[in-house]
């Protein structure tokens, strides 16, 4: 495969330059196999491919004095190679220029990268020229140095010549993108400036690639840099546009690859996919052993710069660090490999591997094996293992392959365990010392012993399930030479009963207690029949309602037990054993890592006969969550039917497995609307869509507005898309009516067909490109947990958190609000009528007797008048505030509107005042117990601070204090903040700041607080909590700031908000 | 106080609008027992104010002296007990509720709140009849389940309960609850003898119903006003024939010019204007991004307790204004049809939305196909 990268490499070269200098290695990329070159070309092949088999083995064992060996075998090779290359321009790498490290110094950081190796390639004349230059010069000068960084690999490995090797390679991979003019010195700085820009700090990258495009747009933005950084990766530019090639499957097999940043057309996952599936190996991080940094922009990030870094200093090491990559030039890789199939069989290929790489020394033999294996034997070694695999084989169809794997390979003795092997040493060390500490030991040297930190009479083993725990338990006794009595939830571990205690042992506890309190004597008398016995209590933590003081009753038991106690659970945080975690000997299992598991389960495999390479056990391992039984059945399963296993087949076969609780709603929606999202399978997308019943239908009802369909194809006139839109929408529609038959109705068996209607349907019709619908009325809607919706920068192309819990969440406080002013009405006995009908036909004229009076007349009569009115139909000064809020369109003016703030505080202060004096219409509403007659006003206030308490007398006062809910503020105070609010915002929005205000909705105290903080501007908004509004408006949005008073609400679960005020 | 309530006939002598309802209506209940009553009718014709006149007719004056009551009821359902907080009128001869408030709850209320209520006879066995009244408004709104649970009630507790419902369709009210009531049809008043178009029409409603100009210049003599000509008439115009919606708008007017000018434009309800914007927002434009936009305004409605069932009826009757006439069938199948739904669902947006992106997708294609 290396070889298939060296194709490419040439391939590079030729379309970039006609530079006659590397004539050499241009051909390998004429189309002629890589057989049919001259002997020159293929030997250089075989350098590299003698390179990535040392790598592949030295990836192993690169720790120790084994990678001195490594470096001698290729110092030796590398001399052979050189001895029979002749006089090319390698030579010139052979020997640098003494040029080069002045250069090197010269240059800044960044042009010290192109420039090294362009150094080093002394007598290319052409390129020296260049160097200095930038842009598209750099870009040819790249293509040039492909070839010399790339032979530079070859050798440079052995001679440490070549802190510029990797330079040089970086220069290869960034090729591609030079070649669109991109300026690579300056990509981090300048790309911005370039509309298609798609950098991303790398190390911004957060969950399911949602989330702040900030990275672009921040530094794009100037001083906004940092808000969104919390955010995520960005959406590959050009996403599912490409052709994702299929290679050889092991084609990039040894290799291992970082990927960073945002790839072109692949999101992270699939591109870790596509590595894997070709054998590569993916990782996190940087480090020594990468071959690769997959990234199509630059990057700047953490990882790029540990490569460059690495890339100098790793040379020492004998690295592996080829160079960055680009996604173009990974699918390049790949075809490549597929190309070439054909001609040079996979095993010849292997071979060549095989060959360059003579058996590299052995530490660990198993992995070395391994390697060999997968490099599928020419050596003599392999050539006996296969066989003796295959003859394994053949001969394993008798009685052992009756039984499965996980009994078959259970471990026999503590060292097969799977990791945690610590803890089986420490477990086995406690149980050798159990005996002489608390039993064989004098009564004068107990106490001492026992204030032994170490010493403790029982353990306690923790971990997740499958992990070995109850394995290791009885393993380690077992090999003691304990007899194991294993109580686990299956047995009734109550506490004792008093009356069985005496008698008969009839529940299982009792026996225990017997067996711990009476093992001092059996010890002593049937030494000879049962040496030593040891409990173990399996899942402590599942001791619960049936086990009544089993806890309790286990630490007595363990306080008088004369033998080893070994407790196991699962959680072992647990609120039930907390105290028994004083008692015991705490360890905690960890899953073993996926290597570790690998590793054995490699065993097996071999044992088996089968063939697995070392990645897809791995992502086996992975994809089974640690769980070692599940990945030998699932593995014994699969060698019915195939000798051999790929990693596609074990991701095949485990995809729905594991990795589900990864889907968050959102990733879900993304998932179902993507590009592919028709290429789902059906369970998939149900299960998309059950990943959280209740969410994901609004979401996809929130955002199937934004999808331009692929399914519309070609539609000039969006005639398709409307009539897609229109379907869709009924299928929400539908999905609704489930959704009542399934709630209302319990018909749960519903719920399949439900999330098909309201997701599914959606989805598959519409999924295709999200867009964004310039939107400037309407901006509610303000996820704010994982979204923010910038309108001054425009909308973010993601999708929206539903609207639908906060709007529904809105309408109940105001129709609570409804029914108090509708009950306030009925109270005043002037009118009967509805809460619809108030709503609809009432509400005007209330509002226009309220307001009007305050616009027209003078200020002392027009309060006089409202009052009257008010007083006239009992509506209180919280009514009057619903009315006003009721009455609010947004795009219409404000019913406050023209009303000066001293006649509403005027209006407020009569009220109040009057409030004493008035009779009460609405006291009639309480009804006390031995009262047959309505108390007044008095009586009302003193019942208000017990409202609660007697609310079974049904009782509803008028001048209730404002509900929780309900938040209200003086308009006359408000309108202060706000112009305060406003110019704030302006001044904000000059400078480029966005600014995260928390406001608290937390009830009307703190509202008031707000508006009356009028001094403190935004600073009083700041101290409200709960809702996150963000400042950045587009300047004709502004005007409407004064209109809005901030409004808050809750939705469930969480606290989210919108602030009207501000999000307009 | 306002007009609505201050003109509203206290008794059913002086009803002014279906007077022959309101003397069959006192013929019924001064020489026989009253039956169960059904009133049904459009909002603003008049149901209510009979009803109350009807109970002054039984109860007397008593029968205003209503108290307000927001009650919690604990209802024991099986193996949970459900907290109902249900807001009652009462007086002592009757008590009136509106069972639909609690949501899909109704069913408990009318099983166990109603039932009880009915149970007991009144307290004030002096009064002339032996029996109390319950009002139920809002029956077309309760669920099935209410429906049938509430005829078992009207049968078994009929010697000491009358039941009278107040709904605006009848066709929502099941066929047995119909059956076992005696049906009042309320239906909306003519605007006025102007808008009779056929001596026919004025010929029938002239004796059953008095004219919403009337009573406007009924109320207009009594306030003392000045209405120019036309005025009442263009009012009355855009009452919707509703009665009340008329004399609070006349009102309206009032409160914000007098005196009156010929021309004086009637300020429209609030809502009715939004959704008339919807309306010619939806016809300016038919794309994705405009019924984003709608979504936003239909929230912005639904936000402000405008019942989601009326917007759709008048967005349809703003879009049939202007629409050709071609689509009008079409698209009132389909605001019927998704009407339908939005009863049956629960996230009254959906259906709203999925109507406007219907009509959209209909419309769209109806102007490419006439104009390309």
């Amino acid at each position: 495969m290396s070889q298939d990268i060296r194709k490419w490499f040439m391939k590079q070269h030729e379309k970039g330059t006609g530079n006659g200098n590397t004539s050499k290695p241009t051909k390998p990329s004429t189309p002629e196999k890589p057989t049919a070159v001259t002997s020159q070309p293929e030997k250089l092949v075989q350098g590299v491919q003698e390179c990535s088999g040392r790598r592949k083995t030295s990836k192993y064992f690169a720790k120790d004095g084994q990678s001195a060996k490594d470096e001698m075998d290729v110092e030796e090779v590398s001399a052979k190679k050189k001895g029979q290359r002749g006089s090319t321009e390698f030579v010139s790498d052979v020997k640098p220029p003494p040029g080069k490290k002045t250069h090197k110094l010269e240059m800044d950081d960044e042009d010290e990268d192109f420039v090294t190796p362009t150094s080093r390639k002394g007598s290319t004349t052409p390129n020296k020229k260049l160097k200095s230059g930038s842009g598209k010069g750099v870009a040819q000068k790249m293509v040039d140095e492909i070839d010399e960084g790339d032979g530079g690999k070859v050798k440079s490995n052995s001679k440490s010549v070549g802190s510029g090797r990797g330079r040089g390679a970086k220069g290869s991979s960034i090729t591609p993108t030079t070649a669109e003019g991109m300026d690579v010195d300056e990509s981090d700085a300048e790309d911005m400036d370039d509309k298609d820009a798609k950098s991303v700090k790398p190390g911004g990258r957060g969950r399911g690639g949602r989330g702040a495009p900030a990275g672009g747009r921040g530094r794009g933005g100037g001083g906004r840099g940092g808000f969104m950084n919390f955010g995520e990766r960005k959406d590959p530019p050009h996403k599912g546009e490409k052709e994702v090639p299929e290679g050889a499957a092991d084609c990039l097999d040894g290799l291992t690859f970082v990927i960073s940043g945002t790839l072109d057309s692949l999101e992270r996952e699939e591109a870790e996919d596509l590595i894997k599936r070709h054998g590569g190996r993916v990782t996190g991080s940087v480090s020594k052993k990468t071959n690769y940094l997959l990234c199509d922009e630059d990057i700047g990030g953490r990882k790029s710069a540990k490569a460059k870094e690495l890339g100098q200093v790793l040379i020492f090491f004998f690295l592996f660090f080829t160079g960055f990559l680009t996604e173009d030039g990974l699918f390049d890789m790949i075809r490549a490999s597929n190309k070439s199939k054909p001609k040079t069989s996979v095993k010849d290929s292997k071979k060549l591997v095989d060959k360059v790489a003579p058996s590299p020394p052995k530490k660990s033999p198993q992995k070395s094996e391994k390697s060999k294996q997968a490099g599928d034997v020419s050596s003599d070694t392999k050539v006996l293992a296969s066989a003796a695999v295959s003859s394994k084989r053949k001969s394993e169809p008798s009685a052992q392959n009756l039984l499965p794997w996980t009994e078959k390979y259970r471990p026999k003795v503590p060292n097969d365990i799977v990791g945690n092997q610590s803890l089986v040493k420490q477990l086995h060390d406690w149980l050798v010392h159990w005996n002489d500490q608390f039993l064989n030991t004098g009564k004068k040297g107990k106490g001492k012993k026992q204030n032994d930190a170490g010493a403790k009479k029982a353990v306690l083993l923790s971990g997740t399930p499958g992990i070995g725990k109850t394995t290791s338990a009885k393993l380690v006794s077992q090999m003691l030479g304990f007899r194991a009595i294993e109580v686990n939830a299956s047995d009734s571990r109550g506490k004792a009963d008093a009356k069985i205690e005496k008698g008969i042992g009839g529940s299982t506890s009792n026996s225990i207690k017997e067996l711990v309190s009476n093992e001092a004597l059996s010890l002593n008398m049937e030494r000879s029949q049962h040496p030593k016995t040891v409990l173990i209590m399996d899942e402590v933590d599942g001791m619960s309602a049936g086990d009544r003081g089993g806890v309790a009753d286990l630490i007595a038991s363990i306080k008088i037990s004369k033998i080893p106690i070994i407790c196991i659970c699962n959680d072992r945080y647990s609120q039930k054993l907390k105290s028994l975690v004083n008692y015991c000997l705490l360890l905690s299992f960890r899953k073993p890592t996926k290597q570790q598991m690998a590793k054995r389960l490699s065993h097996i495999a071999n044992a088996e006969g089968l063939q697995v390479n070392e990645i897809a056990l791995e992502e086996l391992a992975e994809r089974v969550n640690g769980d070692i039984r599940m990945a030998l059945n699932q593995l014994q399963y699969m060698s019915l039917s195939m000798s051999v296993i790929k990693f596609d087949d074990i991701k095949q076969r485990l995809q729905s497995s594991s990795k589900d609780e990864d889907i968050s709603p959102f990733t879900a929606v993304d998932k179902l609307f993507g590009f592919n999202g028709g290429k789902l399978r059906m369970d998939e997308r149900i299960d998309l869509s059950m990943s959280d019943p209740d969410l994901v239908p609004l979401l996809i009802q929130e955002n199937y507005i934004n999808y331009r369909p692929n399914a519309a194809g070609k539609d000039d006139n969006g005639m398709k898309r409307m009539s897609l839109l229109a379907r869709a929408a009924e299928s929400i529609g539908d999905g609704d009516i489930v959704n009542v038959q399934i709630r209302r109705y319990r018909q749960w068996q519903l719920s399949q067909i439900g999330s098909l209607a309201s997701c599914i349907i959606p989805a598959a019709l519409l999924h295709g490109q999200r867009e964004t619908l310039e939107q400037v009325i309407d901006a509610v809607f303000m996820p704010i947990m994982f979204h923010y919706n910038v309108y001054s920068l425009g909308e973010r192309n993601y999708n929206r958190f539903g609207g639908w819990l906060g709007k529904n969440s809105t309408m109940g406080k105001n129709y609570r609000l409804l029914e108090d002013l509708h009950v306030h009405l009925l109270a005043s006995r002037e009118s009967n009528l509805g809460r619809a009908t108030l709503r609809l036909d009432y509400l005007t004229i209330l509002l226009k007797r309220l307001t009007d009076p305050l616009r027209m007349l003078p200020k002392d009569e027009a309060v006089e008048k409202v009052v009257e009115f008010m007083d006239l139909y009992s509506i209180s000064m919280e009514d009057f505030d619903t009315i006003m809020e009721m009455s609010k369109f947004k795009g219409h003016p404000n019913p406050l509107d023209g009303i000066q703030p001293a006649v509403k505080a005027a209006l407020t202060r009569t009220y109040n005042k009057g409030s004493s004096s008035r009779v009460v219409r609405a006291a009639d509403l309480i009804t006390l117990p031995g009262l047959k007659k309505a108390p007044k006003k008095r009586v009302a206030a003193m019942l208000e601070p017990i409202d609660d308490n007697i609310a079974g007398e049904n009782v509803e006062n008028e001048e209730e204090t404002p509900s929780d809910t309900e938040d209200q503020e003086d308009d006359d105070d408000l309108v202060d903040p706000e112009k305060k609010l406003q110019s704030n915002l302006e001044s904000l929005n000059s400078k480029g700041i966005k600014v995260q205000m928390d406001l608290k909705g937390s009830g009307s105290s703190s509202a008031r607080k707000v508006s009356s903080g009028r001094g403190k501007g935004s600073a009083s908004t700041s101290d409200k909590k709960g809702v996150v509004g963000v400042l950045g408006l587009l300047r004709k949005e502004r005007d409407d700031i004064s209109i809005y008073k901030p409004q808050v609400f809750f939705l469930l679960p969480l606290h989210f908000g919108k602030n009207d005020g501000l999000c307009y | 106080m306002l007009w609505v309530d201050k003109y509203r006939p206290k008794t059913l002598d002086k009803v002014l609008v279906h007077q022959d309802i309101a003397q069959n209506l006192k013929k019924l209940v001064t020489e026989q027992d009253c039956p169960h009553l059904l009133f049904y009718g459009p909002s603003g014709s008049g149901k209510k104010t009979l009803i109350m006149a009807l109970l002054r007719q039984l109860f007397g004056a008593s029968a205003d002296k209503v108290k307000v009551e927001n009650k919690n009821w604990k209802v024991d359902a099986g193996s949970r007990t459900i907290d109902v907080e249900l807001t009652t009128l009462s007086s002592t001869h009757h008590v009136e509720l509106s069972p639909s408030d609690a949501g899909f709850q109704d069913r408990y209320v009318v099983q166990e709140i109603i039932k009880e209520m009915a149970k007991n006879r009144p307290i004030d066995t002096k009064g002339k009849k032996g029996f109390k009244v319950l009002v139920l408004n809002e029956v077309d709104k309760l669920s099935r389940e209410a429906q049938h649970s509430l005829r078992r009630t009207m049968e078994k507790y009929s010697s000491s309960c009358r039941l009278i419902l107040c709904c605006n369709s009848s066709s929502k009210v099941t066929e047995a609850i119909r059956s076992r009531c005696l049906n009042m049809r309320i239906s909306a008043p003519t605007e006025g003898e102007n808008f009779c178009d056929t001596k026919v029409r004025r010929q029938l409603f002239q004796p059953m119903s008095m004219y919403i100009v009337k009573v406007l210049e009924f109320i207009g003599k009594k306030e003392g006003l000045q209405l120019p000509s036309g005025f009442a008439d263009r009012i009355a115009q855009q009452s919707n024939r509703s009665l009340r919606r008329a004399i609070l708008s006349f009102e309206t007017c009032r409160v914000q010019q007098y005196p009156f000018t010929t021309n004086q434009p009637i300020p429209p309800m609030d809502w009715e204007e939004y959704v008339s914007e919807i309306a010619s927002s939806i016809f300016k434009e038919q794309s994705p991004k405009r019924l984003f936009e709608v979504r936003g305004k239909l929230y912005e409605l639904l936000i402000n307790c405008i019942p989601p069932e009326i917007i759709l009826k008048r967005l349809l009757y703003e879009l049939l204004k202007k629409l050709d006439s071609e689509l009008k069938h079409e698209t009132s199948h389909w605001a019927a049809y998704y009407e339908h739904r939005l009863r049956l669902g629960q996230k009254a947006i959906f259906h709203l939305e999925a109507f406007v992106a219907k009509f959209m997708s209909i419309y769209k294609g109806f102007l490419i196909e006439t104009f390309g």
